[in-house]
């Protein structure tokens, strides 16, 4: 791990912060502080950065700015939310325009409490993220070893970050199709995708304790319907999608037949479909100016 | 041979040593010395994410291109051969940065273009200069050269080419195409849409640049090997001073500076020796 723990570049985002968590957060780099000598760099660029800093709640304006810093920043990658608004909303948790805490937008591992965050803390929370950065190297460096063994089970209630953190990656390439606001997958918060897991049936492929994959469906008149297959673009052409779709299907015996919609725009994911079996038998427009082609399969 | 192992190695140092007297001219503690090793093992850990493949392909050619360079001038060989590889190598990172097709490293491409036009003349006219000297345009020969230090007969050539020196390391005033601090207009300019072990290549191409350089310096010294290394460094600590103290100047006042300091110290230098002849 040697250079890792030695080197974090930081990138600070203000998601709607009132300025006083980012006044402590960039006095962490005066000379007072000077994080600089742990090796951490104020960097303006997401695709240099392994810490991603964020004050204030997330709001409607700062929702799309967040996700898209976080997309961009190179894996292994961390978030701290810094002072009580980021990590929960703060007292302005309620307001019509809040999500709350940066935890409804992008996966979170490291909590600043404090309002303002003192600049101590800051830097302990940076600290902290190291441990945080070693980890999901590992996990990276794991996954790249043991594709043939994935574990294929129901999801729970407590994947649901997991899982949103994993649908926002696997979507991307619709995302830029279609404009992000067009995915559903990209748009979903946390508390819509937690109530989706008790009313449809979450099939999940894990590799050492990590998602890799996720098939979502649900029944409807004898009929299933499969809602998104994802996998991690590093486990694309691996048979994770395949083995997750019968896995899925398994799970809903009494229907006699299968349906899948896409984007007509997704060529990929319709060759795909075809080689599992689905034929094409309709399309309509699902919004305007996006058609939607319809898939089924009966079962034998 | 040296040279491909050491100068990562002293380059490497240089700019951690760089990163501390910065630090502590802001009077700040600053990192480690070898802060900058610890980076480029850490970006080789990291995901490589691209626009398109193809920008890392130029971004190896722009490393190999460097090492060529560096390799050519400390084996003794043409100094226009030199001049003419540097050149290329640094065309090589501007197509890289192009390729990325972001409005960012585009204009930061775009600005790289006009710090080498500012540039190129002053390194010239340095090249020629050390010819009428020593009657060579081989490093050897002007390494092995015999008489005055060349400085004494070349007092503005050097200053022009000192001038050079500060476009050269991308150090204020002259860090228009991509600046080592953050916060500015351009995100991270040329380097914006680099990340992972394509970003690692570039730090070290310029760990191998920075010694190039540095050695190129100390030619202007050569009969008098000690003071040459000890200006070498002077001179890396005034760039680093200069760094610190200026902000940064717009293109057209770079590229009209570096022009007129080229025409006035550097093609001045030439006229004034060619007359005494």
């Amino acid at each position: 791990m040697f250079g890792l723990k030695q080197s974090p570049w930081v990138i600070h985002y203000d998601a709607s912060s009132c300025n006083g968590c980012d006044i402590e957060t960039l006095a962490c780099l005066t000379p007072g502080f000077d994080v600089e000598r742990l090796g951490v760099l104020n960097t303006g660029d997401p695709k240099h950065a392994d810490i991603f800093l964020v004050t204030g709640a997330a709001n409607e304006q700062s929702h799309a700015v967040i996700r898209n810093i976080y997309d961009q920043m190179p894996e292994p990658k961390v978030v701290v939310a810094i002072g009580a608004c980021a990590c929960t909303g703060g007292i302005f948790r309620e307001c019509y325009n809040i999500s709350g805490g940066v935890d409804t937008v992008i996966p979170v591992d490291v909590f600043v409490p404090g309002c303002a965050a003192r600049p101590e803390a800051i830097i302990d929370g940076v600290v902290q993220a190291l441990a945080a950065l070693m980890d999901r190297r590992k996990a990276m460096k794991a996954l790249g070893k043991n594709v043939d063994q994935v574990l294929y089970s129901r999801a729970e209630s407590a994947d649901a970050a997991r899982i949103l953190s994993l649908q926002k990656t696997a979507h991307q390439q619709e995302g830029t199709i279609y404009g992000e606001e067009h995915v559903p997958g990209l748009v979903q918060t946390l508390p819509a995708l937690e109530v989706e897991l008790t009313q449809r049936v979450f099939i999940k492929a894990t590799v050492n304790g990590r998602l890799v994959g996720v098939a979502r469906g649900y029944a409807q008149d004898r009929t299933g319907f499969i809602s998104d297959v994802i996998v991690h673009p590093y486990f694309h052409r691996c048979g994770v999608g395949r083995r997750l779709l019968e896995e899925l299907e398994k799970a809903l015996p009494d229907m006699n037949r299968f349906e899948a919609s896409i984007g007509d725009k997704c060529v990929e994911s319709a060759a795909w479909l075809q080689r599992q079996g689905y034929e094409l038998y309709k399309t309509d427009s699902w919004r305007p100016a996006i058609a939607r082609v319809y898939f089924q399969k009966e079962r034998k | 041979m040296v040279y491909l192992l050491a100068a990562p190695l002293v380059g490497g140092l240089l700019v951690g040593w760089d990163r501390r007297i910065s630090a502590r001219m802001q009077s700040r503690q600053g990192p480690p010395i070898f802060q900058p090793f610890y980076d480029v093992f850490k970006l080789c850990k990291k995901e490589n994410i691209v626009v398109r493949r193809s920008q890392n392909y130029y971004v190896a050619l722009f490393l190999v291109f460097v090492i060529f360079t560096g390799g050519l001038f400390f084996a003794g060989s043409d100094l226009l051969l030199v001049i003419f590889a540097l050149t290329l190598a640094a065309i090589f990172l501007v197509l890289g940065a192009y390729k990325a097709s972001s409005p960012f490293s585009f204009i930061g491409a775009e600005r790289e273009l006009i710090q080498m036009m500012a540039y190129e003349p002053m390194v010239l006219l340095t090249a020629i200069g050390m010819y009428m000297v020593t009657k060579s345009f081989q490093v050897g020969d002007i390494a092995g050269y015999h008489g005055v230090p060349l400085v004494f007969l070349l007092p503005g050539i050097f200053l022009g080419f000192l001038y050079t020196l500060e476009i050269k390391f991308r150090k204020s005033p002259f860090d228009l195409s991509s600046s080592h601090h953050a916060h500015q207009e351009l995100v991270r300019g040329l380097t914006t849409e680099f990340s992972g072990r394509t970003l690692a290549m570039i730090e070290i191409a310029h760990w191998y640049e920075l010694v190039f350089l540095l050695g190129w310096v100390y030619l202007f010294f050569a009969s008098m090997p000690i003071l040459g290394v000890a200006v070498s460094l002077l001179v890396f600590v005034l760039v680093i001073f200069v760094d610190n103290v200026f902000a940064r100047l717009k293109w057209q006042a770079a590229i009209r500076s570096a022009w007129a300091v080229a025409a006035v110290l550097g093609f001045g230098n030439i006229l004034i020796l060619s007359l005494l002849r």
